[in-house]
């Protein structure tokens, strides 16, 4: 049973939260980087929680190889965590980043996986915290004719199925496929686990295998973007915040009853 | 360049077909092209021209077929890859619901499209299309520019307000699509529905966070929602932490809604929260510090102790 695990470093969009809030996020010459070097670059969680969603398979006894890939620049530290968390492969793909979106990736994911020893099952974090686009899982899923199950607090594996239990909007659900298949995994798995110290030392050992897109049978028209950003920046918000004054909880709940009915949003 | 709007009979509400033919006129207008709008599923023909008229589109295609639903990702992407194949477009258009976030980018990898979701807002010169998306939880707005074609949008929910226009009743095109090959591979084996009313259908709604301090706290927020005849909401740090069933989170990764009246206790307001609430017509914070974020959102802001100011409150309603 092989699995692999996509994951990818980004900044820590909580330090991106208060730059922004406080209206000093600052963005680059080119329009659309965020360039504060004060801001920590982190493994995406929905991806720790996919990293931690195998290594809780092979927790559960399964007879599995966890291999984690990351493509793109800067995911040194993404693997070395990886490896230190217990993954038996770390592999990293690296091109030219200005030719990098969600396209490529997905494309850069699927010949890894083929010219790597397939895949039994492929989990992905459901979405990057930095772009939000949540695209390459269904990507990778469709190109590689498996089927791509979103958003799990669960994962079982029994045999060559896999159980997982979604969180949909409206429900909360068991569904199940025959493998190979890919998986989104979402917040609600839980807190992932820290490396163990004997992880850490174990992990110096490790090398990560680097792969270039040749390496994978990929050429230029594969490596040609098909959404490029532009431009990014923070959205002015409309502040027209009437504080309300009173000398007492109770004052203050009255005052804005008040306001409440005068403006016909409570009758 | 041909924009074609695609809604599913059953699963995306009127709202949001309405939101989204709004904004694709806009587009289709700005690229001087028609805009053709694909039903997906049962529908009556008179309805679906009664409001192609009042959204200024101007030919529908309706795929008849009950099985075409978004929870079906293998027959939807079959069913639309058919049509996308019959009557290629340029630009093919969503709305994000939850189930789309899969049919879309699957559907994209069939076509080879291109896509993007998380769409705000679109504008083209009739070649390129550029795409304003949410990043970062809300913090920023990605601008994509997408030359290839054919492309996919998925555009969230309260991207756009409705407007109608004054237009000719389009004709209803029948299109077939054969998906007696396809059959799904995912099963559900297990379902609990959520019962009870929707957040996202609610006209009041307080909503409670880290603020509120401990878990039992939330019974102020479940109070001051019963006394108004709303509902009881939670922000998604208390929902991890177990105060509040994850069915009432709002923000990015749970409910989106647009009630009339949002009452924030104790929650700062991070974009991943606005997310999920910044489309309600007015907004009440309850925070103590008066520097958090969410004041910036907000028509009326209390400085103070929110579990105070929400019994007070629930007292003063009732």
């Amino acid at each position: 049973m092989r699995i692999v695990v996509c994951a990818k470093q980004v900044l820590d969009p909580d330090a991106v939260n208060s730059y922004a809030v406080a209206g000093r996020l600052e963005i680059g010459e080119d329009g659309r980087s965020i360039t504060q070097a004060a801001i920590p670059r982190l493994m995406n969680a929905y991806d720790e929680q996919a990293i931690e969603a195998a290594l809780r398979i092979r927790d559960g006894g399964i007879d599995c190889t966890i291999a984690v890939v990351s493509a793109g620049p800067d995911q040194a530290e993404v693997l070395k965590q990886a490896a230190a968390l217990g993954a038996d492969e770390i592999a990293q793909i690296t091109c030219d980043p200005a030719a990098i979106d969600h396209h490529v990736v997905a494309r850069l994911l699927r010949a890894y996986v083929e010219h790597t020893g397939g895949a039994d099952l492929i989990l992905c974090g459901r979405q990057a915290s930095d772009d939000d686009q949540g695209v390459v899982p269904a990507l990778l899923g469709e190109w590689l004719g498996m089927p791509v199950i979103t958003v799990a607090r669960a994962v079982a594996l029994d045999d060559n199925i896999v159980r997982v239990t979604r969180v949909t909007p409206d429900a909360e659900e068991v569904v199940e496929t025959t493998l190979p298949a890919v998986v989104t995994i979402s917040n609600e798995l839980g807190v992932p686990r820290y490396p163990s110290t004997a992880g850490r030392i174990a992990a110096r050992r490790m090398q990560a295998s680097v792969l270039l897109p040749a390496d994978l049978g990929l050429g230029d028209d594969d490596l040609e973007p098909a959404a490029v950003v532009l431009k990014q920046f923070v959205p002015a918000v409309q502040g027209n915040c009437e504080f309300l004054n009173g000398d007492s909880p109770a004052g203050l709940a009255a005052a804005l009853v008040a306001r409440l009915r005068a403006d016909q949003v409570l009758l | 360049m041909s924009v074609v709007v695609c809604t599913f009979a059953v699963g995306d509400n009127a709202d949001l077909a309405a939101e989204l033919l709004t904004l694709a006129r806009r587009l289709a207008s700005d690229a001087g092209t028609d805009l053709r709008w694909l039903v997906a599923g049962p529908a009556h023909p008179e309805s679906l021209q009664k409001t192609g008229a009042e959204y200024g589109v101007s030919a529908i295609d309706h795929i008849n077929s009950p099985e075409v639903v978004p929870v079906a990702p293998d027959v939807s992407v079959e069913a639309l890859a058919q049509y996308c194949a019959s009557r290629p477009s340029e630009t093919l258009l969503m709305s994000q619901t939850f189930d789309a976030r899969l049919v879309a980018p699957r559907l994209a990898a069939r076509l080879n499209a291109a896509v993007v979701m998380n769409a705000l807002d679109l504008e083209s010169d009739g070649i390129t299309l550029r795409v304003t998306t949410s990043a970062y939880g809300g913090d920023t707005r990605a601008v994509y520019e997408v030359a290839a074609t054919p492309r996919i949008i998925g555009v969230l929910p309260n991207a756009t307000s409705p407007e109608t226009v004054e237009g000719p009743a389009p004709v209803v095109e029948l299109v077939d699509v054969d998906l007696s090959k396809v059959e799904e591979r995912i099963a559900v084996v297990e379902r609990r529905e959520e019962e009870g009313p929707r957040l996202e259908d609610a006209q009041i709604i307080v909503a409670g966070g880290r603020g509120l301090g401990s878990a039992d706290k939330f019974a102020l927020v479940e109070e001051l929602a019963a006394a108004l005849g709303g509902m009881a909401a939670a922000s998604r740090p208390i929902v991890d932490e177990g105060w509040a069933p994850r069915a009432q989170q709002i923000g990015l990764t749970g409910k989106i809604a647009r009630p009339a009246l949002y009452i924030a206790a104790g929650i700062s307001g991070a974009s991943q929260h606005m997310a999920g609430c910044a489309a309600a017509k007015t907004i009440v914070a309850i925070n103590r510090d008066a520097d958090a974020p969410i004041f910036r959102h907000a028509r009326y802001g209390i400085v103070g102790d929110c579990l105070e100011v929400l019994s007070e409150l629930t007292k003063a309603v009732r």
